[in-house]
């Protein structure tokens, strides 16, 4: 998996209104890029059907 | 009494001492004001000193002693705070120079806890900026570990690390959210527990990731532990997310007594071709469990497939959870943040909501697979990192994608049972030499939610057969 490049990831950046400083972009790149490749990587059985761990409210809510 | 018999003694008999009149609060507080005078200049554990307000304290808990009255377990006991920990009129930074000049007008409910139980804050602990990352973060300054200045304390609550194993305070608090109390115990030579998430109040707590944080302490010896726990723990009304179950008396259940107990082992984490687990920490860990067999405990090793992956999974949702907690300041205040903390920040902001919401069903089979074995074991035994303390990277910035990934595998160690929210605790299992250094090994145990009692007890036992808490840093 090749990941986001600099320019690629501004434009994610300015889709939540976010400037990325020129001095941060290499390694922001480095840490989103390493999250999305590893977590790509994960597929355990069950992946699919399983829901989210739910909020657990205290029982006054 | 001398300045160094007051400040080695633990929290426990320090309060037992304080309550039998044979020492006082006052002669307490000054030992260890003088101790931070002396040492904290090398090891940089404590952002803000609370001298005035610690010996005020201390008179009003000698005052109340010589009338009778002792407030609670900790009454007159020292207690540093990490710094994310909001304590009425005293600065509460979370290391960060946007929050230098912040001071809050009430005490987290984790605070009022220690005072109900008699305890005086000495001060605020430093820590990592907002709980990220390592010790260069801070706009305080690094925290240095007591057993080489050269190497990290363990993150992020380092000064409540530092602080408690170069004895400048009884027992301390910090925050865990994958692995932030228990890391400082193991570099540290220290027990630090992450209490189940619901069983200590977050409010007042400047938060690092919702779903995952935990206030809990950090001490020399189990039996501190559980008194500082035991104050702190209980239902909240200012957080919806306590349970409203009752608190055991966790000193108590300290028998170490563990015949019959069952320790499952995880052995994927015992694997140096799976979690790259390194010759020395393994070895402590599987000392550390022999010990338990002696004392009666059933040890198996179990596999618990889905743990090496839970890094990957706890490092996403706390990246985008800490980074939607103060959106506002990653646009108004982008310069005052360390470069590592800015990036991390930028990042939890960037992950899309599939790869959140993934992380989340990923958490869930986790953390099924773990429970799944807790209903066949009582505890569950791992290390709590690969390797013992490492030398700090003083240098900002990250080297490459697959430093970086390297990073979430190693997180898994401390994540897996953050994802679980379940009770976790490390306790030193033993020293190993590099040169001239001796570092300090600890071993994880972990256990069915809000049984802390059981963890505990395990640790205690443990440590009631051993020494290694005796241990003093070179300082």
């Amino acid at each position: 998996m090749s990941g986001l490049n600099e320019d690629e990831i501004r434009t994610l950046a300015k889709s939540v209104n976010l400037d990325i400083k020129n001095s941060d972009i290499t390694d922001v790149a480095h840490s989103l890029n390493a999250m999305l490749e590893a977590i790509a990587q994960i597929n355990p059985e069950g992946i699919n059907s399983v829901e989210p761990l739910p909020i657990i409210l205290n029982k006054r809510d | 009494m001398s300045s160094n018999e007051l400040i080695y003694m633990s929290a426990a008999e320090l309060a037992d001492k304080i309550k039998e009149k044979q020492i006082s609060p006052v002669e307490v507080i000054r030992a260890y004001l003088d101790r931070i005078a002396v040492v904290d200049d090398k090891v940089n554990a404590f952002i803000t000193v609370m001298a005035d307000e610690a010996l005020d304290a201390a008179r009003q808990s000698e005052a109340d002693v010589i009338a009778g009255s002792i407030k609670g377990p900790l009454h007159g006991v020292p207690v540093g705070v990490k710094d994310q920990i909001y304590t009425n009129g005293t600065r509460t930074s979370s290391a960060s120079k946007i929050r230098e000049d912040f001071v809050p007008d009430f005490d987290a409910t984790v605070v009022k806890g220690l005072k109900r139980s008699g305890a005086i804050i000495l001060g605020k602990l430093n820590m990592t900026e907002f709980a990220m990352g390592d010790p260069i973060t801070s706009a305080f300054g690094v925290t240095r570990n007591p057993w080489d200045l050269t190497r990290n304390p363990g993150t992020s609550s380092t000064g409540s690390g530092a602080a408690t194993a170069s004895f400048m305070c009884a027992t301390s608090l910090g925050e865990d959210t994958g692995g932030s109390v228990r890391g400082p115990a193991a570099n540290c030579g220290l027990v630090g527990i992450r209490p189940s998430w619901g069983r200590v109040s977050r409010y007042g707590v400047d938060g690092a990731s919702w779903s995952l944080d935990t206030i809990g302490p950090i001490s020399r010896t189990v039996e501190d532990c559980a008194l500082t726990l035991g104050a702190i723990a209980g239902f909240d009304e200012n957080d919806h997310y306590t349970k409203d179950l009752p608190v055991p008396d966790y000193r108590s259940a300290l028998t170490g007594d563990v015949k019959g107990i069952r320790v499952g082992l995880v052995k994927e984490f015992l694997d140096p071709k799976v979690m790259g687990v390194t010759d020395a920490v393994r070895q402590g860990v599987l000392d550390a469990v022999e010990i338990l067999e002696g004392l009666g405990a059933k040890v198996e090793e179990i596999s618990i497939p889905l743990a090496p992956i839970a890094g990957v999974a706890s490092r996403i949702i706390s990246a985008v959870e800490r980074s939607s907690l103060h959106p506002e300041w990653l646009r108004e205040n982008l310069e005052d943040f360390h470069h590592n903390t800015r990036v991390a920040f930028t990042t939890g902001e960037l992950i899309p909501s599939q790869v959140y919401y993934k992380a989340q069903k990923i958490r869930t089979l986790v953390r099924k697979q773990a429970l799944d074995a807790l209903d066949k074991y009582d505890v569950l035994a791992m290390p709590g990192a690969s390797e013992p303390a490492t030398v700090m990277n003083l240098e900002p910035g990250i080297k490459s994608k697959e430093a970086a990934i390297q990073a979430l595998t190693e997180a898994s160690y401390r994540g897996f049972f953050s994802l679980v929210s379940g009770p976790a605790l490390s306790v030193g299992c033993g020293f190993t030499k590099i040169g001239d250094t001796r570092l300090p090994l600890g071993i994880q145990i972990a256990g069915k939610p809000f049984d802390e009692s059981t963890v505990m007890n395990v640790a205690f036992a443990y440590q009631q057969n051993t020494s290694w808490h005796l241990e003093r840093p070179p300082l």
